[in-house]
């Protein structure tokens, strides 16, 4: 019996020790911001680029973050839902997927603030906000097609959807631009994150004579596979300059923390709340400084291609003649300003098959950027989809 | 037999409670391992499994989240013992799930099956179909002899090939802005959920009810005794007039048809559409091998492994969550439990006995049939 006693109290104490960790009421009264990620925030393009906005966030504003990644499409609602039992009071799904998710949480929980990235459905208390590439690639093309001596430029593609799809198309319309006989050879990895499959894609290209590389995938291995050839390309992403100081050119690069910044201290003003969203969508561009032509941040230009850039001319109706150099640069003065004074999707603009995809006087608007097919006149490769 | 100091070392078929006792000492060896990797981590142990206990079992709303992963992995898990019982090594429950999705995609999508009708309609396509995935390896099998580990591994990625193509392809829903999705399901091929959660219950009672039938099937009906025999001993089997041509094909019906059951609740009831193969499943058809072989040859026991693996995926997602912990070690702590849960296998051979020298031997334990998939005889 003595023992019986004994071994009670044993775990009751066990257990009171056990209660006494768990975490009780929040005594914090930072806002609490949660972030759902599509892959691991070390795999260095999307999710890490997301990642480290958040941690800039957390340094600059009163607030404090909670972060999930890898998670599956399937279960975003579970994961938003564990989000708001932690207390978070603003959401950031950061996949085009959890976009379905995301407004049947938004539905279920009012009072809780949500952005979804990348998506066209809003809610009263639900935004959508995206940083979008397609003037930087449209720049990238203008180097490229400066830089190619093959005049066979290649694009490894992830899937073809039509947020690459607008990429590859600003790349090839400014491809073109500067070199009207290149041709931009597309491969599709069906991937956000594969470097077997990239690099298997590139190693084609290569076979196939092309000699400067951009993409649209999560790891630099594009980067890797074409500098063993000595082979030029253009960042994707994250800066990439570090993994080819020789032949990273430029590139893309984001700042996703200057959306996250603006639209959390909009909510903590009072200005954005559960309740006035339906209408927010942030769709920023370079203007807005979300993105940066670069191959790593200020590094707009690989100091070693400076001169060929300068000494390549191109002649344009608006400037006359002038280096790709200088067109770079007055194009990013353009496209800097708010409204912009150049759309690399202003008309005329013909498909490869020749069919007029935007009339003279029109520039595509986002719901046509946001939904567009067709290929531009240059592009060889296959184009699933093609209008 | 051996003595081991004042203990015997018994060997023979374990008893219930034995099982039960070896599991979860295994576990919690598996929690003491993992508590040093939270404590590597920067977390008090303690701390850390308080937090998983109270937001995997107490939170509001996170209970039934146990049991969303646990009815595809019932649902495979439950077939897949059935074939394993019949020695046929089936490895290819993620590919005849895979099946399953489609054929329910298209009756959902692609015929004008509306209205009561229609889940009905998709679970059986999803069976069917399910079934016919299963049936391609055990003829090849029966009449070429060849590996059924190899092929039914395969027929995996062929089915997830196909699903990517039909997703970015042919069946690529006009609504979803050139994503690789279809489009959304009707609202009447939606599986009914529990009220307040996320379980989408008619799939959950098929696995219950799944269960029970094959439990059944195996220990009262004239099929389930072939199947028996056949697995412990192929060559009695043929002795005795067995055809096991007809009992391995129906084995594989079954099972295939059962991970076919539980495609149709993936789509049905979490996507309502058909997507990325990888986003679909979440490798249920492959995790379900591991809830079948703890399972032990018993149907009924995949109602326990299944929610145990159920309960392990909550707890991962609790630790992202709840602890901030990246998704990688949420992965280590699963795989820690699994390898002291099959690590521990071995131990369920033995008896321990209390038999100091001296006493009186107890009758030496008769050779027993090991009854496969013990640990044995892979």
């Amino acid at each position: 019996m003595r023992w019986k006693v004994s071994r009670w109290l044993t775990a009751v104490v066990v257990i009171a020790v056990v209660l006494a960790f768990i975490p009780t009421g929040n005594a914090q009264q930072k806002l609490k911001v949660g972030f759902i990620y599509v892959g691991p925030i070390g795999d260095y393009g999307w999710t890490n680029a997301h990642d480290v906005a958040r941690r800039m966030v957390e340094q600059q504003l009163p607030v404090e973050t909670l972060y999930v990644e890898s998670v599956p499409e399937g279960k975003v609602e579970p994961f938003i839902d564990r989000l708001v039992g932690q207390g978070a009071k603003v959401i950031f799904t950061t996949s085009f997927g959890f976009m379905d998710g995301t407004v049947a949480a938004a539905q279920r929980y009012p009072n809780v603030v949500f952005a979804h990235a990348s998506g066209f459905k809003r809610a009263r208390n639900l935004a959508t906000y995206m940083a979008d590439f397609y003037q930087v690639y449209y720049l990238n093309g203008l180097m490229a097609g400066a830089l190619t001596k093959t005049n066979k430029v290649g694009y490894v593609g992830a899937f073809p959807i039509p947020e690459v799809k607008r990429h590859l198309d600003a790349y090839a319309l400014g491809v073109r631009y500067v070199n009207p006989q290149a041709t931009i050879n597309v491969r599709w990895l069906q991937d956000w994150f594969s470097p077997p499959k990239a690099k298997e894609a590139t190693q084609a290209l290569i076979a196939d004579g092309v000699d400067v590389f951009a993409f649209t995938e999560d790891s630099p291995t594009v980067i890797q596979e074409s500098a063993k050839k000595n082979l030029l390309s253009f960042a994707h992403y994250s800066p990439m300059y570090k993994f080819a100081p020789k032949q990273v050119v430029s590139g893309e690069l984001v700042h996703w923390e200057t959306i996250y910044l603006d639209f959390l201290r909009k909510v903590l003003a009072g200005k954005y709340t559960a309740d006035n969203l339906q209408d927010v969508d942030y769709w920023w561009l370079l203007a807005e400084k979300a993105v940066e032509v670069g191959a790593e941040p200020g590094m707009m230009i690989n100091p070693l291609f400076v001169s060929r850039l300068k000494s390549t001319t191109v002649k344009t109706v608006e400037f006359g003649t002038l280096s790709v150099y200088d067109l770079v640069q007055r194009r990013i003065a353009q496209m800097s300003k708010n409204p912009v004074v150049f759309d690399p999707f202003a008309g005329p603009i013909q498909d490869r098959k020749g069919v007029v995809r935007v009339p003279a006087g029109h520039t595509m608007t986002v719901g046509e950027l946001t939904s567009m097919e067709w290929a531009a006149p240059g592009v060889t490769g296959p184009w699933p989809g093609e209008p | 037999m051996k003595q081991v100091g004042p203990f015997r070392l018994d060997t023979g078929e374990p008893s219930g409670a034995w099982t039960l006792v070896v599991s979860a000492a295994a576990i919690l060896a598996a929690f003491v391992a993992a508590g040093g990797i939270f404590w590597a981590y920067g977390l008090n142990p303690i701390h850390a499994y308080a937090v998983i206990v109270h937001d995997t079992l107490l939170a509001p709303g996170a209970f039934p989240e146990i049991f969303r992963p646990t009815i595809p992995l019932l649902l495979a898990g439950v077939g897949l013992v059935l074939a394993f019982r019949a020695q046929f090594y089936n490895i290819g429950a993620e590919g005849q799930l895979l099946a399953g999705t489609v054929a329910a995609t298209g009756v959902a999508l692609f015929t004008p099956i509306r209205g009561p009708a229609t889940l009905p309609a998709m679970f059986a396509a999803g069976f069917v179909a399910g079934a016919l995935w299963g049936l391609l390896p055990s003829v090849l099998k029966l009449r070429l002899n060849v590996n059924e580990v190899i092929t039914t591994l395969m027929m995996n990625y062929i089915a997830l090939y196909f699903v990517s193509w039909l997703v970015t392809g042919p069946w690529k829903g006009p609504s979803v802005r050139g994503f690789a999705y279809t489009d959304q399901f009707p609202a009447s091929a939606w599986l009914p959920l529990i009220p307040g959660t996320r379980i989408h219950w008619p799939t959950l009672v098929l696995g219950v009810v799944l269960a029970a039938a094959f439990a059944v099937l195996l220990a009262r009906t004239r099929l389930g005794f072939a199947i028996r025999v056949q697995g412990e001993n192929p060559e009695a089997a043929r002795y005795v007039g067995i055809d096991a041509l007809r009992t391995t094909l129906l084995v594989m019906l079954l099972s295939g048809g059962a991970a076919g059951l539980a495609g149709v609740g993936e789509v049905a009831g979490v996507h309502h559409k058909l997507l990325d193969p990888n986003q679909v499943s979440l490798g249920y058809g492959y995790t379900a091998i591991i809830v079948a072989w703890l399972a032990r040859g018993k149907p009924l026991a995949t109602l326990i492994t299944a929610t145990l693996f159920g309960l392990i995926y909550s707890s991962g997602d609790v630790m992202q969550v709840s602890l901030q912990m990246p998704f990688r070690v949420t992965s280590v702590f699963n795989g820690l439990i699994l390898f002291f849960l099959i690590g521990s296998e071995r131990l369920l051979a033995y008896r321990i006995r209390w038999a100091p020298a001296g006493a009186p031997a107890s009758a030496p334990a008769s050779a027993v049939a090991p009854s496969p998939p013990s640990g044995e005889d892979p």
